[in-house]
């Protein structure tokens, strides 16, 4: 148990040190070496050792990849915000020292998941109302109209609302799995559940559908709805809540393209960015060069222009990355996330109880979804959507949700005595 | 039950993570895609402004014709580099501008990655290459002659039109002048004037612009009859004035003027239409075809000229009208002068053209060849024995016949005239030829355009020149 701790103290190091340099590469380019960065970013490192010596003192044996790998990627974040907005660094440093305390609280909560689990409709009640919050009060910032602002915090609901959505699925499907493989109604040649259960994927999928047309929250949409099915799946094991799924989706974005020009454009942007480089195509065309001019090695650090790309430290913070760092980065990024998303599932596979299994799963599936619908979205092999690319764009909640959601999927991946039967 | 129902939902969870993960990696291989195969198309792509950020600080190389004067250097100005153009007008269509704003053109454009140095491999070292700071671009050495490119300039005055003057032997251009030109130095402040004018300066005449060839397409239809066997050097056709093409069309001499029975030299010296009207109708749309193909008009000649692409007319549905214009160069057949000069050339080096070329060296800062552009064999459209046949009548054509503008004392001239009608207004003045016909140095082509005759306008411009560039 203690080695499992020393390896990942030694890979926090190592991710401390790629950040550190990162950090020093940037500064040293600029001309400036601002000792109130370099002291923050050590703060930083010596943060997540300190978590690791929290949780070997209490004995937890969680996953020893999942916060190294967090902590690489919050180390190239922060080193792109620092090139991009240096004026954010600071902020940004703040934000994952706050996740990387909730990732703590998170981790202990999480290791009684099966108490949650009596909650789930407080879990459901939370996750939809902090959508409806956003859907209702949402307020446009930096054209994203996901936005709730409260007095003087604000933050984006949809970032939260993923975990307690996948905590009430995952407590209410695991609760009806029998009734939801047998329980079918013949309709002619189709097979389809009982109305009672596929309820909850249909008030997602109205959910999704509201996000769609009122806040033009495509990304958010079409992760929310994509969690919901694939959850199903994993319990029932039917196709057909896959296809049904897809179908109604898909009579929802064809209605909204018929209906909404705004995803008119989306989508013909994403068949010919070329036809209008210059107008409504600008931010993904801008994205490509970026791609190609960084090239296998990319510019280098502060060399390359990714301020030419609006919006860069948000949404497309991963065509920064590609540009002045090259297909050595932004591929290792990838890299990093498929292995993460892996550890994640793993996690699932080895737990022994339903809920946990299906908590992880959802969980691990949702960050696979994000990060495919964002990297998807700026490379062009999607339309784009407007979601965050986790631990690495700048935003509180963003980083703030994921250290949480790390937590979750930390706790679930020990493997307790005493389920090791 | 409990158990199976686990498993179920494990093996469940484990397909759902293969699709998930297997999209992840599916999103890798397509941004390895971007980023090394597409790279170069992105980089390239001329609303990517980042190459002319990037090399807004590097000092581009310099451009200077075959004697080292210099044609474009670039002067450290307030912000950057500011390119200098010592020939101005002279030669701004085929160096081309560079214009941080409107980009970029001619060798200013083809050359680019050589004039910035982005060529070199360093530069794909990421982050390392900036080591070596700011590595300046590298020199363009071009075949052109800078005086002679002068003269020309001069010599086509106030009309708008193009010249084209080459080495037979190498293919070297040695000048190339289109007109109306613009003042590449102050381009940025007269770019709304120069860009909308209705007389296009900024397109380059000489390699763009396409023209009706006229009469000096018949040195290739005198080659043409003469390799199908229609004719031989001593046989003669009757020209009446007129040739009565069935069942409507009548192709007329200029001034319906009969020049009676003339054998191919003196039909060519007169510039007779009866006579290659006919030879046109003899040789049918097939070998007419065929005769284009052999010249390589549907052959480019390289990216680095630019060159329009040619119109050729579909020979199989072509009606005996319009086969008769074709071969006096009329109808839908349009070339460009480039093209003319190397038709002449074809004839002044035993019936072999050379390709085209305008850049001999890339050399770097230090003055080392990093690049040298050999002479390459392009096409041989016919025998030395034609070639030599074709070129004694263009001598005639010179000496004592259309031609006879371009005449010069003590140097046997080659050439032909040509009066391209055309849309726009009066004929275009047309001449090509060579010097010294035996043993040919120079080659060119002359438009003037709604000038007037080729004989009159073209050819004393064409004298001049050859007399200049054999001096």
């Amino acid at each position: 148990m203690t080695n499992i701790r020393r390896h990942e103290r030694t890979l926090l190091l190592i991710a401390g040190v790629i950040m550190l340099n990162g950090i020093l590469a940037v500064s040293l380019t600029l001309g400036s070496v601002d000792y109130n960065i370099i002291g923050t970013t050590c703060g930083l490192v010596i943060s997540f050792i300190f978590v690791n010596a929290l949780l070997h003192k209490a004995g937890h044996a969680g996953d020893p990849l999942l916060l190294p790998l967090a902590a690489l990627l919050a180390g190239i974040g922060l080193t792109t915000i620092l090139r991009l907005k240096p004026n954010l660094f600071l902020l940004q440093a703040m934000w994952i020292g706050i996740g990387l305390l909730c990732f703590l609280i998170s981790a202990f909560i999480a290791r009684r998941l099966e108490q949650i689990a009596k909650f789930k409709y407080v879990c459901g009640f939370i996750g939809i109302s902090l959508l409806l919050s956003a859907i209702l009060f949402g307020t446009d910032i930096g054209g994203n109209k996901n936005w709730v602002i409260l007095g003087p915090i604000r933050f984006q609901p949809s970032e939260f609302a993923k975990m307690f959505i996948v905590l009430f699925l995952a407590a209410y499907l695991s609760e009806r799995r029998e009734l939801l493989t047998l329980a079918t109604r013949h309709y002619g040649p189709l097979v389809l559940p009982h109305p009672r259960f596929i309820a909850p994927l249909i008030a997602v999928w109205g959910l999704g559908m509201m996000m769609f047309i009122l806040q033009r929250d495509m990304g958010a949409a079409l992760l929310y709805f994509g969690i919901a099915i694939i959850m199903t799946y994993m319990v029932s094991g039917r196709l057909s809540y896959i296809v049904i799924g897809l179908i109604l989706f898909l009579i929802g974005s064809l209605l909204c393209y018929k209906l909404y020009s705004h995803i008119q454009t989306r989508v013909d942007i994403w068949l010919n960015p070329w036809a209008d480089p210059n107008g409504n195509a600008y931010q993904i065309v801008q994205s490509l060069f970026a791609f190609g001019s960084g090239g296998i090695m990319g510019s280098g650090l502060t060399y390359g222009f990714p301020g030419m790309i609006p919006e860069v430290h948000t949404d497309f913070i991963f065509s920064a990355i590609g540009e002045e760092m090259g297909l050595m980065v932004a591929g290792a990024v990838i890299i990093i996330y498929i292995i993460m998303v892996y550890r994640a599932f793993r996690a699932a596979l080895l737990s022994t109880m339903p809920f946990s299994i299906l908590v992880a799963g959802g969980l691990s599936a949702s960050m696979a979804l994000q990060i495919f619908l964002i990297i998807g979205g700026v490379t062009k092999f999607f339309p784009l959507t407007g979601i965050t690319l986790p631990f690495i764009s700048y935003g509180g909640s963003s980083i703030v949700a994921n250290f949480i959601l790390l937590g979750m999927l930390f706790a679930i991946s020990e493997v307790r005595s005493y389920d090791a039967k | 039950m409990m158990r199976n129902d686990m498993s179920d939902i494990v093996s469940n969870i484990r397909k759902v993570a293969f699709c998930l993960l297997g999209l992840l990696v599916i999103l890798f291989i397509y941004l390895s895609y971007i980023q090394v195969v597409e790279s170069n198309f992105l980089v390239s792509h001329p609303l990517n402004r980042r190459n002319a950020e990037s090399t807004r600080h590097v000092k581009n190389g310099m451009i200077v014709d075959k004697n080292g004067e210099k044609l474009a250097y670039s002067e450290k100005s307030r912000d950057g580099f500011k390119r200098q153009y010592p020939y101005g007008s002279i030669t701004a269509n085929v160096v081309g501008y560079d214009s941080y704003q409107y980009g970029k053109t001619g060798i200013e454009s083809t050359f680019n990655t050589y004039l910035t140095g982005m060529n070199n491999p360093l530069r794909h070292l990421g982050a390392i290459s900036h080591l070596w700071s700011d590595l300046p671009g590298n020199n363009v050495l071009l075949t052109l002659d800078a005086k002679l490119q002068e003269t020309a300039y001069r010599e086509l005055g106030e009309n708008r039109g193009a010249i084209v003057v080459m080495v037979p032997r190498t293919g070297a251009i040695l000048a190339m002048v289109s007109k109306p030109s613009f003042n590449p130095n102050t381009l940025d402040s007269q770019w709304e004037s120069i860009s909308t004018a209705s007389n296009s300066p900024l397109l380059n005449r000489a390699v763009q612009g396409l023209y009706p060839p006229g009469s000096i397409i018949k040195v290739m239809m005198a080659d043409a009859a003469l390799t199908e066997n229609i004719v031989d050097l001593k046989t003669t056709i009757n020209c009446d004035g007129a040739l009565k093409v069935p069942p409507d069309y009548i192709l007329a001499e200029s001034g319906l003027k009969a020049h009676g029975r003339v054998n191919l030299e003196e039909a060519l010296a007169v510039s007779c239409n009866v006579t290659f009207g006919s030879l046109a109708l003899r040789l049918g749309g097939g070998k007419m075809a065929k005769t284009f193909d052999r010249y390589g008009f549907k052959l480019p000649v390289g990216e680095e000229l630019q060159e329009a692409k040619l119109r050729l007319p579909d020979f199989n549905s072509l009606g005996n009208g319009d086969l008769a214009q074709v071969g006096i160069g009329q109808g839908s057949l349009l070339v460009t002068p480039l093209r003319m000069a190397m038709l002449a050339s074809a004839f002044a080096n035993k019936g072999k053209i050379i390709k085209p070329n305008i850049v001999t060296k890339i050399t770097d800062s230090d003055g080392n060849v990093i690049k040298e552009f050999m002479p390459e064999e392009w096409i041989t459209p016919t025998s030395p024995q034609l070639a030599d046949a074709i070129k004694e009548m263009m001598v005639t054509v010179v000496n004592d016949g259309t031609g006879n503008g371009a005449y010069l004392s003590g140097t046997r001239v080659a050439g032909k005239t040509g009066t391209a009608e055309n849309p726009h207004g009066a004929s275009h003045a047309w001449f090509i030829g060579f010097a010294p016909a035996d043993n040919p140095e120079v080659a060119i082509a002359v438009i003037v355009e709604n000038a007037g005759s080729g004989g009159s306008i073209a050819a004393p411009i064409a004298g001049r020149i050859l007399a200049k560039a054999l001096h």
